[in-house]
């Protein structure tokens, strides 16, 4: 097969890598996971700066993982308790939510913008680590760009880390952007 | 950032400017290799003039730590662990070389350690903005025992990581 990118020929080593290979060097379709830290968008900034730079027909989607809406028991009276929400606390719960993660892709797309980089902005539901994982697998990501809040170990075990499981779980390459040290 | 004509760096400290530093970790394991190449591919496609200054670290442990047993005979096997981790750490390198080839501005080091502390320390030496390690996917518990590179570097190298998965289905 006539090969067209050099690089293949490079890590020829592995026969099945070089139609992968050629897709992903023509096209690496990045998604940036954001929430309403500080960090995702340092780690968005950092993504457009350095890797859309080196790939400038890379596909960018930001994305972003809203909590699905808990069935809580709301207690009705002192002697109550109502299983299912209320139909218009649940649709306030969610109106607020979702109102929140437009927000915030808006916000994600702004950066983009100014960048002159065209993106797309998604919303995934569930929980944060399991929804950008699956987004991923169906997006077929070349890359899953992650801010980091830099917590410790003990806070880390405690709290849980979005980045931790995605870095093990995530079907493809995972970047890591640290908060820029103060120097 | 004044602009300085790139000339060979003597001293490993200094970064020509203009250009950022990648470090890329890699041992003796398909899959450090899968995510040299990975970054190769993408960061240092061979047509486009080249913007990250490559730098390939290779940790090669003491050997009284991978040998681990204390006992009378101990001394006599440590020059054989020795000789055998250093042809390893060499093997690695001409390795990553030949993989390597297409990439203008790239150094590579051998140096003596834990893993873990010789990629973060070599990301402070190089002023590095990447670090790209592979991952052995391992489970919980696997990296819980056996510790994990990747999850120490992705949370205290102090700069960003890339980690790369060398991917099941397609490897034979």
């Amino acid at each position: 097969m006539e090969q067209t990118e050099a690089s293949a020929a490079v890590s020829g080593t592995h026969g099945g890598g070089e139609r992968t290979a050629r897709k992903a060097a023509t096209a690496l379709e990045v998604v940036v996971a954001v929430d309403a830290s500080e960090e995702s968008l340092h780690a968005l900034s950092w993504a457009l700066d350095n890797i859309v730079r080196c790939h400038p027909d890379a596909t960018l989607v930001v994305v972003h993982a809203q909590h699905a809406v808990d069935h809580f028991a709301y207690p009705v009276a002192a002697h109550a308790v109502v299983y299912a929400p209320s139909a218009a606390a649940e649709s306030m719960h969610t109106v607020a939510q979702e109102e929140n993660s437009r927000r915030i892709v808006a916000r994600a797309l702004d950066v983009c913008k100014e960048r002159q980089v065209g993106a797309t902005g998604a919303v995934v539901e569930g929980d944060a680590k399991e929804a950008i994982c699956q987004a991923v697998e169906r997006m077929q990501a070349g890359l899953l760009v992650l801010g980091s809040r830099g917590l410790g170990t003990i806070k880390r075990a405690f709290l849980g880390s979005v980045s931790d499981y995605l870095i093990h779980h995530a079907c493809c390459p995972v970047l890591v952007v640290r908060p820029r040290p103060t120097k | 950032m004044a602009e300085e004509a790139a000339s060979a760096p003597a001293g490993t400290e200094a970064p020509p400017p203009g250009k950022m530093t990648m470090v890329a970790g890699v041992d003796d394991s398909d899959h450090s290799f899968y995510a040299l190449q990975w970054a190769l591919r993408h960061f240092f496609p061979p047509g486009q003039p080249q913007q990250y200054r490559l730098v390939v670290v290779t940790a090669k442990p003491s050997a009284a730590s991978a040998v681990g047993l204390a006992g009378p005979g101990a001394a006599d096997v440590l020059p054989y662990v020795e000789a055998d981790l250093k042809k390893t750490a060499l093997r690695v390198i001409d390795k990553a070389k030949a993989l390597c080839a297409q990439v203008s501005d790239a150094v590579f080091e051998a140096v003596e350690g834990d893993a873990r502390n010789v990629l973060c320390e070599a990301v402070e030496r190089h002023h590095a903005e990447m670090l790209v390690v592979g991952s052995h996917g391992y489970g919980a518990i696997k990296r819980a025992v056996l510790g994990s590179v990747s999850d120490y570097c992705a949370h205290h190298a102090h700069c960003t990581v890339m980690i790369v998965k060398k991917p099941k289905q397609h490897k034979h």
